[in-house]
């Protein structure tokens, strides 16, 4: 294909994505002349193009159809849904020739002789002949004589088409002054190839390791630390220039929700309202193909299941019309893409016994089960087949693979729901994929990294407890976590395959052989929880995925490799493989149900992490801090932390991170830079903000405290292990003195610090 | 680095020289000498220590990290059944069809000019292994230069055809 047909291949696209986008506006605004101007000009710059590249057979549709656009826009005839409808068939055929002379190289149809051929050119005609319809029979209401009309209707056709193509050569004349604004814009941007990006992505992570090895080398060199710091500002910058570049908004994929919308509603007899959010909202180009799906199936989930016919919504006393809202936005380093309806709501009640009719889950244990873990069943796969969808009212379509699709990329689904009220889903998208946080553990004396997303929380055994902590069921390692026992994985004995516990002495050896320190990552694969032993773990780091050979990848363990700060390669490991490998299955119903009550605390508590708290002691005191604003734990070394004026500030991954020192936690470190501090992650709001901590001690489950005599609840203190505890308020951690203005160079005060 | 700039000339040239001469990259694995046309070799990574890989196939003889991309790389010790060297290698990185891979090899000697009419196919006698292996050899004065192909070593095609 030569250049010239590939240039106007992405061009017409484009135009057609734009008249998309209109066509649906334009039902609500028929009158809209930018909207009508904009519509046409796509149709008339594909018509132009192809006249000259000699697609004959798009050339005649787009004809027909810029007749029709050139009555609408000027104001001969108005726009209603029949035209729109025509309009959007024609933008449909139009795609389709695209789709073919991209596969082909040519337009089919019209040239070729075949039947095939015939019935090609048949639609076109059909289509044609629709479009020239449309101009006359709703010419009436738009103020048109109808001696015009008649006349219009009376001449042959050749003759139309002549009219027709000279009226549209003026309108391409007054049309070129409203262009001058958009060429403009076009001019500030540059197509490029993404091959191209990615190979600049893969630099950008050479450039980070070749960084982190400099960091590490000239350390100790005082002279070089002002000239790394710079070399370090610049490397974060560059890196997110890049991923910035391979970015596009959400509104890429959004944008086909409005005809999507329009035609699902018209076909399930709804009254469908689109509200779009936060279209501007980027996100990494692979990433929002991968989304593409999951999220048309909740979109269709939610207009099939969700928002109820117009009789039945005014029966409800709401408002015939629904809303369907799709909201983006971002949070630290997700993207949370929402689909929310004001429909009928998910009936637990429905999802319970249906659960119980497919043998998903035991008569008994439903009846205990709470509406939270009852709407999580409608994740499981046996939950989405047809049957089960039309007979409950709420979701249930593959919403198994709209988990799984977004699970794959890294992100999570949570929904909401409350019936009568509507239904929330929540997808959870990482920022990118290239560079993933992973924590980096030690085991067969070389380093392997796990991808933070599926870590859930880590467990130390120290060696005087190595030999009782963990606990064998003939040969089966599992471990007690918080009264549940956990089925283990030896990293190393799944890796070193010629250690196998067959034989009587070989098990008793393999029970007897835990000894000395280890760290049990608590991981959660696809819904299956298990514990892997490893040897030692290292700093969490943010790592360049990098792909594996073949030969490498059909071991199934790896998804990947990276090169590591220190210079050193690890492989990255694959949870899901490991736990498929080692033979740790679905978990059973009864465990799932029973899991879900051992973390559910409070039957009144909506959302199940909000009553958690990280219980720490801070200088002497205890205090909690609520759990779902806890992003990680960092032990550091003292000299980490540095100072903007009197303020504390940990610059982690190029970002800075206020330090709350409210105990003086810090200050009585002070001075000694081979000091060890806890400091404690927390998101608050758009920003992230570190609290120094002298210990961390465990997760709790907190109660609400109401004063005495009252049903005020009493804020900032929670009942923790039947203790008060003061929850630390992040809402009162100071910003930084960043401002745009008064920018403090990181160079500058790194000399301070130094000084 | 003379070595490789000498050798990136050498490349260069020879397409230009049209003669039935052929430049052989020689490596040495034990008392073997080995050859690989030079075309086949990107580059040649002296003193790498290449990270193990844990359950992958025995020929593998681990990661290492080249301009950006991590390689597999193929143990030619192994390929010809001798016992692992612990230490750093010699990698010539080669191109395949199916990408680039690292071959790990003891030392890496001179490029070697031969000429075409020293060519000798695989001998009958060469058990089968060795016979997918080896495409060759080049009779020198000083002994034989087996031959050695990037397609032949390229792991993919070494994972199909291992038992």
């Amino acid at each position: 294909m030569d250049e010239l047909t590939r240039e106007f291949l992405i061009e017409s696209q484009e135009g057609l994505d734009r008249m998309e986008r209109c066509l649906t506006d334009l039902e609500e605004r028929p009158r809209d002349a930018d909207l009508l101007g904009e519509i046409f000009r796509s149709v008339h710059t594909i018509k132009g193009t192809t006249g000259f590249l000699g697609f004959t057979r798009l050339e005649k549709l787009a004809h027909a159809g810029e007749n029709l656009l050139g009555l609408l826009r000027d104001g001969k005839l108005s726009a209603n849904r029949s035209i729109i409808t025509g309009l959007l068939q024609l933008m449909d055929a139009l795609r389709g020739i695209l789709r073919i002379i991209e596969t082909h190289n040519h337009e089919g149809g019209s040239g070729d002789r075949s039947e095939d051929g015939g019935a090609v050119a048949d639609k076109d005609a059909q289509l044609i002949s629709l479009l020239h319809e449309l101009q006359h029979t709703e010419a009436a209401p738009a103020q048109v004589h109808a001696a015009v009309n008649n006349a219009a209707a009376a001449r042959p056709v050749a003759q139309m088409f002549d009219a027709a193509g000279a009226s549209a050569l003026e309108p391409a004349t007054d049309l070129a002054s409203p262009r001058t604004g958009t060429s403009a814009a076009s001019d500030s941007t540059l197509r490029v190839d993404v091959m191209l990006l990615n190979r600049m992505m893969n630099l950008v992570g050479e450039l980070v390791l070749t960084r982190n090895q400099i960091l590490q080398a000239t350390s100790l060199d005082p002279s070089l630390a002002i000239l790394t710091r710079r070399l370090d500002m610049v490397t974060a910058d560059l890196r997110e220039s890049v991923m910035r570049a391979r970015m596009q908004p959400v509104a890429n994929v959004f944008s086909k929700f409005p005809r999507m919308i329009r035609d699902l509603s018209q076909l399930l007899q709804r009254k469908v309202r689109l509200v779009m959010e936060g279209q501007e909202t980027e996100l990494d180009k692979s990433l929002l193909e991968a989304i593409k799906d999951p999220l048309t199936h909740a979109v269709r989930n939610s207009l099939d299941h969700g928002i109820e016919p117009p009789e039945t919504r005014i029966a409800a006393g709401k408002d015939p019309e629904g809303t369907l809202r799709l909201r983006a936005y971002q949070e630290s380093s997700y993207v949370i893409i929402e689909v929310s309806d004001d429909g009928a709501g998910i009936c637990v009640e429905k999802v319970r016994r249906k659960a119980i009719e497919r043998g998903l889950i035991a008569t008994e244990r439903a009846a205990v089960l709470g509406e939270r873990e009852l709407l999580q069943l409608i994740f499981l796969p046996g939950f989405s087949t047809a049957e089960a969808v039309t007979s409950v009212s709420g979701r249930g379509v593959g919403m198994d693979v709209v988990k799984t699709n977004v699970e794959k990329i890294g992100g999570k689904v949570e929904i909401d729901s409350r019936p009568g009220k509507g239904t929330t889903l929540r997808l959870r998208i990482p920022l990118t994929l290239a560079i993933i946080p992973a924590l980096i553990v030690r085991s067969l004396k070389q380093s392997f990294a796990l991808p933070q997303g599926s870590l859930s929380e880590l467990v130390h055994i120290p060696s005087e407890r190595a030999a009782t902590a963990i606990e064998w069921m003939d040969g089966t390692p599992l471990y007690r976590l918080r009264g549940q026992l956990l089925p283990l994985i030896f990293l190393d004995r799944m890796l070193s395959p010629l250690v196998r516990p067959s034989s009587v002495a070989a098990k008793s050896k393999a029970e007897g052989a835990v000894a000395g320190e280890g760290f049990i990552a608590v991981l959660d694969a696809d819904g299956r929880r298990f514990g892997l032993v490893v040897d030692g773990l290292a700093d969490p780091e943010e790592i360049v995925v990098k792909p594996l050979s073949g030969v490498l990848k059909s071991i199934g363990l790896y998804s990947g490799a990276t090169v590591l700060g220190s210079g050193d390669l690890a492989l990255i490991l694959d949870p899901g493989s490991i736990a498929s490998r080692a033979g740790v299955t679905m978990r059973t119903q009864e465990e799932q149900v029973k899991s879900a009550q051992g973390e559910r605390e409070d039957e009144h508590e909506t959302d199940m992490i909000g009553s958690r708290y990280l219980l720490v002691e801070i200088a002497g005191r205890r205090a909690a801090v609520p759990l779902r604003d806890v992003l990680r734990i960092e032990r550091i070394s003292f000299s980490r932390i540095e100072y903007v004026g009197y303020r504390p500030v940990l610059n982690s991954e190029g970002q800075l991170l206020p330090v709350e020192d409210s105990g003086g936690v810090l200050a009585a470190a002070g001075g000694d830079p081979s000091a060890q501090v806890v400091v404690v992650v927390c998101r608050e709001g758009n920003r992230q903000v570190g609290i120094a901590v002298s210990h961390v001690f465990d997760v709790a489950a907190g109660s609400e405290l109401f004063e005495a005599g009252s049903q005020h609840r009493a804020s900032g203190v929670t009942l923790l292990n039947d203790s008060v505890t003061g929850v630390v308020d992040l809402d009162s951690v100071a910003p930084l003195p960043l401002g745009s203005g008064g920018e403090v160079e990181p160079s500058e005060w790194a000399a301070e610090t130094m000084a | 680095m003379s070595a490789k700039t000498d050798l990136a000339l050498r490349k260069e040239l020879a397409p230009l020289q049209g003669t039935p001469l052929l430049e052989m990259c020689s490596v040495r694995i034990g008392h073997a000498l080995f050859g690989i046309p030079i075309t086949h070799v990107l580059e040649i990574v002296g003193g790498v220590c290449p990270q193990a890989v844990p359950l992958a196939p025995e020929f593998v003889g681990g990661l290492m990290h080249y301009r950006g991309d991590v390689l597999t790389t193929v143990s030619l010790r192994h390929l010809l059944a001798l016992p692992y060297r612990e230490g750093r290698h010699d990698i010539l990185v080669l191109e395949s069809a199916g990408g680039c891979f690292g071959l790990l090899v003891d030392s890496v000697g001179e490029v070697l000019t031969v000429s075409t009419a020293d060519y000798e196919p695989n001998p009958s006698i060469l058990d089968e292994r060795r016979r997918a292996l080896f495409a060759g050899a080049y009779k020198l004065k000083e002994g034989l230069l087996i031959m050695l192909d990037s397609e032949r070593l390229d792991p993919m095609r070494l994972a199909a055809s291992a038992v």
